[in-house]
């Protein structure tokens, strides 16, 4: 038990200690194939927000289609860019590609199949969603339930401020 | 043990003065309380409150990382994970040096890896299944002309707490080259890549005794090709597994067998409409990093990722009959198998906004199913080093599972959506589980969600079972409040209603085997930071993540789960 509460310890230690900005440098791969190093999104001028899903979450589902809904709006007013990052592996990384098609979705999605980025981020469970402007995350949240988009976009207009 | 964790705990606190440093916390804990119908194990019961922590940091500087895994079971792990999991110690630590400009990514320690699909080999984790099959080693990465990407990696697999190593020793290669970009085709992509895992295993007593022509070196290959063109995609995969003992209960060095698998993944994506398929044929295809584990329920050592190719279900009563990949050679006489064969389609589509069935919304349709078989095995004379089990190529043996779905979301104003699923599954449980029959389902499904002054909302959902077998028909319900986007409540029930299977109680009375499974719980979300709770009762059966499932105990308790991370 003793270890236990060291082990609490230690996590407040470097809670105190810790804060992450800057983006970390993990090689995904998007729908063609192709390589991209996740650090070079921090040469964005514009705003991007990153939001781990898979095709098997529900809430991760239900908030990209409620974003969806209102992305031009978003688009138009901020300039920003959504990145959804799928950490599906390979039982079924081969329904993202058909998915995102299927629903409609412009988004730019990146393949983190062998979960990277997932364990660099520190990500636990998605939905996940981080904004970025000019190379800093400067907000972070976990989980959905309908109306956190809300809660995203103004982080974003608050961020450019 | 101290001196490693107050070094730890001066290297964060002053590294993390320094700079980026990432951290994430998960704990997960049961109190494990009896109920009228639930009561766990005795030996188990010695022990009610259980936790699992892991704590995780990284610290870069420059082109270098460092970072560990640290890990708590406190005082003994969630009931079904492995035993192996005890105590608090280190779960994972390394050291890695990144150059982009060299193209060089090297890391020493601890690294998670896959070839191609991982079905030649993957080393991953995944706490909610207990896995985790870290190899400790060294992983070298290169990149060369831009196209190209070469892996070496080699050293000892995880098979309990971080520093507990598998007897054997594993090494292996790959090789990926993007050959469209490599040519410079511009109307199509076309990527090619070849591996190799090979796998030296101790001299152990028993390959004196009575194993002497046991091989202690085992190869396996795979070689893989992609391509797309406009709208269409495709991809085919091979892999070779080397002979190795038949493993049932014991090692059989007398009697080896090789193992082969094919995949071919294709598809039509186009905005609004997409359509894609998988058929894969397994044979023999276990892999372990200690060919003792062949099997094990907890899934340690193994070498490979052979996940079942079904479409992963959202909802209670569709995840009572999942199908598992059947990669086991079994040679018992009720039991023979050798591997699987099929396939599984998913088609998507979204009528438009403003169209006839889209109407103001949109409306979104996914259609998928699956089939799958075993492979018919023979069973040829038992011979010195001969193959025990031939099979054909297509020579399709048993059904083992079929399921058909069809999802229909649709969103009918700014407060008003629904999600509405029908699902019908053959789950051959004789084979699958060595039990009695072939369960047939159909499941509906419906939810609806109600959002109101922003952040607020209502979900309730509603499901039926219907079978003839097994349990008999269910019903199940959830209704979940959101308050904000930090407090959200949920209470849920599923209950086998239809069950006319007869027990005694221990009053002597005799009741239909009917149980409530239900569950209240609440759960705060600030950022980050998730906490959650929990008081109810858990179905026992398979618990399945990504396609690998673990087995799961009935039990009745409170939960109580943190995570976050900064």
């Amino acid at each position: 038990m003793k270890a236990f509460y060291a082990f609490i310890l230690l996590f407040v230690f470097s809670g105190a200690a810790a804060q992450q900005k800057d983006l970390p440098s993990v090689t995904l791969t998007d729908l063609d194939g192709k390589k991209i190093d996740f650090a070079s999104f921090a040469k964005e001028e514009k705003p991007v927000i990153v939001s781990f899903w898979a095709t098997w979450c529900g809430p991760c589902l239900k908030e990209l289609a409620a974003i969806h809904d209102v992305y031009d709006e978003w688009q138009k007013e901020t300039g920003v860019k959504l990145i959804a990052v799928s950490i599906d592996d390979a039982k079924s990384v081969k329904r993202v590609k058909p998915l995102v098609n299927g629903k409609g979705w412009d988004y730019t999605v990146l393949l983190d199949t062998n979960h990277d980025l997932k364990r660099a981020m520190n990500v636990v469970n998605v939905p996940f969603t981080a904004v970025i402007y000019k190379g800093k995350v400067v907000y972070k949240h976990t989980s959905y339930t309908p109306g956190v988009e809300k809660e995203l976009i103004k982080q974003v207009k608050a961020a450019m401020k | 043990m101290k001196k490693v964790f107050f070094t730890l705990c001066g290297l964060v606190m002053f590294l993390g003065a320094k700079a980026q440093v990432r951290v994430g916390f998960e704990n997960n804990s049961q109190w494990y309380v009896d109920d009228k119908k639930i009561k766990i194990d005795e030996f188990e019961a010695e022990d009610r409150f259980r936790t699992n922590s892991y704590l995780k940091a990284d610290y870069d500087w420059k082109n270098w990382s460092f970072g560990a895994q640290l890990e708590g079971y406190e005082p003994k792990a969630i009931l079904n994970y492995s035993p192996e999991y005890k105590g608090f110690d280190i779960g994972a630590i390394y050291a890695r040096y990144n150059n982009r400009e060299l193209g060089l990514d090297v890391t020493a320690g601890h690294f998670y890896d896959q070839f191609g699909s991982g079905l030649l080999f993957r080393a991953w984790e995944d706490r909610q299944i207990g896995i985790n099959n870290a190899i400790l080693g060294l992983n070298v990465k290169y990149n060369l002309l831009d196209h190209i990407n070469l892996t070496v990696l080699g050293g000892k697999q995880r098979i309990g707490m971080g520093f507990d190593l598998s007897d054997s020793y594993v090494f292996g290669g790959n090789a990926e080259v993007d050959v469209a970009e490599f040519f410079k085709f511009e109307e199509f992509g076309l990527q090619a890549g070849l591996s190799y895992l090979g796998k030296v295993e101790k001299d152990k007593d028993y390959i004196e005794e009575m194993n002497q022509n046991l091989s202690k070196m085992q190869h396996a290959f795979s070689g893989r090709v992609g391509f797309d063109y406009k709208n269409f995609f495709g991809e085919i995969e091979y892999v070779y597994k080397g002979k190795d003992a038949l493993v049932e209960s014991g090692v059989k060095g007398n009697t080896k067998q090789d193992g082969n698998a094919l995949l071919f993944n294709g598809g039509y994506a186009a905005k609004g409409t997409s359509f894609s398929f998988n058929l894969r044929r397994l044979e023999n295809m276990a892999f372990y990093s200690d060919r003792v584990l062949t099997a094990n329920v907890y899934n340690r050592g193994v070498l490979n990722y052979v996940p079942a190719l079904t479409k992963q279900y959202d909802y209670s009563l569709q995840n009572i009959y999942v199908y598992q990949a059947q990669y086991l050679l079994s040679t018992f006489e009720t039991q023979e198998k050798i591997g699987e064969i099929g396939g599984q389609f998913d088609f998507y589509h979204n009528f438009e906004k403003g169209s006839t069935f889209g109407g103001k919304y949109g409306t979104n349709v996914v259609i998928n199913g699956s089939y799958w078989a075993g492979l018919k095995p023979e069973l040829v004379e038992y011979e010195d080093e001969r193959q025990i089990v031939k099979t054909g190529f297509l020579d399709f043996g048993d059904k083992y599972y079929h399921d058909f779905g069809v999802e229909v979301r649709k969103k009918w104003s700014n407060n008003w959506s629904s999600i509405f699923m029908y699902l019908n599954q053959s789950y051959n449980q004789k084979a699958l589980e060595s039990l009695f029959e072939t369960i047939k389902t159909n499941i509906v499904s419906a939810e609806a969600t109600y959002q109101f002054m922003g952040d607020k909302s209502v979900r309730l959902e509603a499901q039926h079972l219907w079978t003839k077998e097994d349990k008999k028909n269910w019903m199940a319900g959830t209704l979940e409040f959101a308050y904000n986007a930090n407090w959200s409540v949920f209470v849920s029930d599923m209950y086998n209603y239809g069950n006319d299977i007869e027990i005694e109680d221990e009053e002597g009375n005799i009741t239909k085997n009917r149980i409530h499974y239900y569950n209240i719980g609440a759960s705060f979300t600030k950022g980050t930071t998730r906490v959650s709770a929990s008081y109810g009762r858990q179905r026992g059966g398979l618990l399945c993540v990504g396609g690998i499932c673990r087995y799961v105990s009935e039990a009745a308790g409170l939960t109580f789960g943190i995570t976050t991370s900064f």
